[in-house]
């Protein structure tokens, strides 16, 4: 027992677990509306253009490539919900050409100059470089995710599920579609040096999809993915410190081995 | 779907995952548990291999905690990742001694996550060629690095400062008869490099650089820069080209069917056995490896 408090006398694990409990919950929000909407893909996509965010901040001189990575991911939430919206046959067709020529922008730019490989760290993410600054940014951006979660959630799931009743209801489709799109390209560009860009998705999207597994309504579907992404964050990062492993593909591990399981148990019980 | 049932379900999930991820836990930390912890003694990390292999011959003797970070599997340190082993260790070190010259680049996370650990930059004070920080591969520069590194413990731990002292003239004085090894019999002989690390060396010996190339395990080399490389070896008539046996040697090869150019391969002392004089034998074998091509 002693040996497992030990981790709580490290700064960088203290912070690491208050990164993990607020990534988890907030991760678990977004991916049960990104389940919902069925925007597993667009979340991927998002995440690929961390590369070219962060190639404009080198070209631009901007010293904290962050910012840029924001900003250059809100464009391109924005841009593709709008091009999307013209060409609702092949959505997916769309995303992938615009997360192919995001990674392909952003791998030719850092790659200038044999360079790509102090960007390597970005594909697998380092939660426990992560400061209070940090935090507290991830701290705020989960705020506003819960506001809008509390506020939207019903006419984002009316959109989901008929956008032309949702519009005869006075819903604001397009503005909602785009705060909420402009909500994930925020947290998985503060995110994505923490848990790593090839990552990213999974935690997004398993916890949620575990919880539709076994749900009955909103509620539950949402108070188990929170859990469920709680669970495994926590647990992961545990694990990860004791056998020296990196932190990301122990969560994910987990997550997928909770996701498998009530794959089964809502199988049966159908 | 019964809502007790599934709560049930939830719950034994959860409980099960936990139970294994703890026998896990619990069988790999009694491995871990060996490692020494920290007594009280002054504790002394360093960077890398040839940091450790310096700070070694320093403190030798004297009643301190001596670690090295666990070493990148592959390649240079450029673009290490810290483990939590590393993370563990720094948050128990009194010193980090650190090549410095921006070869660490995990330095500003290391200085903004442990303000008072104290960092001591063994390249302080020397001629840093643009970008390329592997000072270690110059003997005289190796000595200057040796005294920084005595300088900065005998400030921070003054109770050992005689004793680093008297061990640093010591190393110093080993080095320097190693250094008198090199002449300047290939003073001006042209070479063209496929690692940084061997400007240094080249300084040393007052090679005639052409041309660099820094390969390493994750650099891709554009066709045209081998072909430019090809070039100048064509142009300038160079006979040598000085590389890394590890990721040197396709590229080697390429530019050897090519023109009429010979590869050599030296150590650039990265990773090793922690032995204490195994700077001052690979160094050596690398200067005799280079006065062989005379």
């Amino acid at each position: 027992m002693s040996t497992f408090l030990s981790l709580f006398s490290y700064d960088f694990m203290i912070n690491a677990l208050l990164a993990v409990i607020i990534i988890g919950p907030l991760f678990a929000l977004l991916g049960t509306m990104i389940v919902q909407k069925r925007m597993a893909f667009f979340s991927d996509a998002l995440g690929h253009s961390a590369f070219t965010g962060i190639a404009v901040g080198v070209i631009c001189g901007i010293v904290n490539t962050t910012i840029s990575m924001v900003i250059f991911a809100v464009i391109f939430a924005i841009l593709l919900n709008h091009i999307k919206k013209r060409n609702p046959q092949n959505v997916d067709t769309v995303i992938s050409v615009f997360a192919s020529v995001a990674t392909a922008i952003g791998l030719a730019v850092l790659s200038f100059g044999g360079n790509f490989s102090e960007y390597s760290s970005l594909l697998v993410g380092d939660i426990l470089s992560i400061s209070k600054m940090e935090i507290l940014y991830l701290l705020i951006i989960c705020i506003v995710t819960i506001v809008f979660y509390c506020f939207a959630i019903n006419k984002l799931n009316a959109i989901s599920i008929n956008p032309t009743l949702a519009k005869s209801h006075r819903i604001k489709v397009q503005l909602i579609e785009d705060i909420f799109a402009v909500i994930i390209a925020v947290t998985v560009m503060l995110s994505i040096r923490w848990v790593g860009l090839l990552l990213i998705n999974a935690l997004l999207i398993l916890p949620a999809a575990s919880s539709r597994n076994i749900s009955t309504n909103m509620r539950e579907y949402t108070v188990y993915a929170i859990i469920f992404s709680l669970f495994s964050s926590v647990l992961g990062l545990f694990i990860s410190y004791f056998i020296n492993i990196a932190t990301g593909p122990v969560i994910v591990i987990i997550a997928a081995v909770i996701y498998f399981a009530t794959y089964l148990y809502g199988r049966a019980s159908k | 779907m019964n809502k007790s049932n599934k709560i049930i379900f939830v719950i034994i999930l959860l409980i099960t995952i936990t139970v294994i991820g703890i026998i896990i836990m619990a069988l790999s930390t009694t491995k871990q548990s060996e490692e020494a912890e920290g007594n009280g003694k002054f504790t002394i990390v360093t960077s890398f291999y040839p940091m450790y292999i310096a700070t070694m011959n320093i403190t030798e003797g004297a009643d301190v905690n001596l670690y090295n970070l666990s070493e990148p599997k592959t390649g240079c340190l450029h673009d290490y990742e810290l483990t939590t082993a590393d993370m563990k260790l720094l948050s128990k070190a009194d010193a980090f001694v650190v090549n410095g010259g921006g070869m660490e680049e995990f330095l500003p996370d290391i200085k903004a996550n442990y303000p008072d650990l104290i960092i001591i930059d063994a390249s302080e004070g020397i001629d840093i060629e643009e970008d390329n920080a592997h000072v270690w591969m110059s003997i005289s520069d190796h000595i200057k690095q040796v005294e920084n590194i005595t300088t900065g413990l005998c400030k921070a731990d003054p109770t050992n400062a005689s004793i680093y002292q008297q061990n640093s003239a010591n190393y110093i004085n080993k080095l320097q008869e190693l250094l008198a090894t090199e002449d300047d019999s290939l003073k001006g002989k042209k070479v063209v490099l496929f690692s940084e690390a061997y400007e240094y060396l080249a300084k040393d010996f007052g090679l005639d650089v052409r041309g660099v190339l820094d390969l390493d395990e994750e650099k891709d080399i554009s066709a045209k820069e081998l072909a430019e490389t090809v070039d100048i070896v064509k142009r300038d008539k160079v006979p040598l080209i000085i590389a890394e046996k590890e990721y040197g040697e396709k590229m080697a090869n390429a530019v050897m069917k090519e023109t009429d150019v010979v590869s050599l391969y030296l150590d650039t002392i990265i990773r090793g056995d922690y032995d204490k004089d195994s700077y001052i034998n690979r160094m050596q074998d690398n200067i005799e490896l280079l006065k062989g091509t005379k």
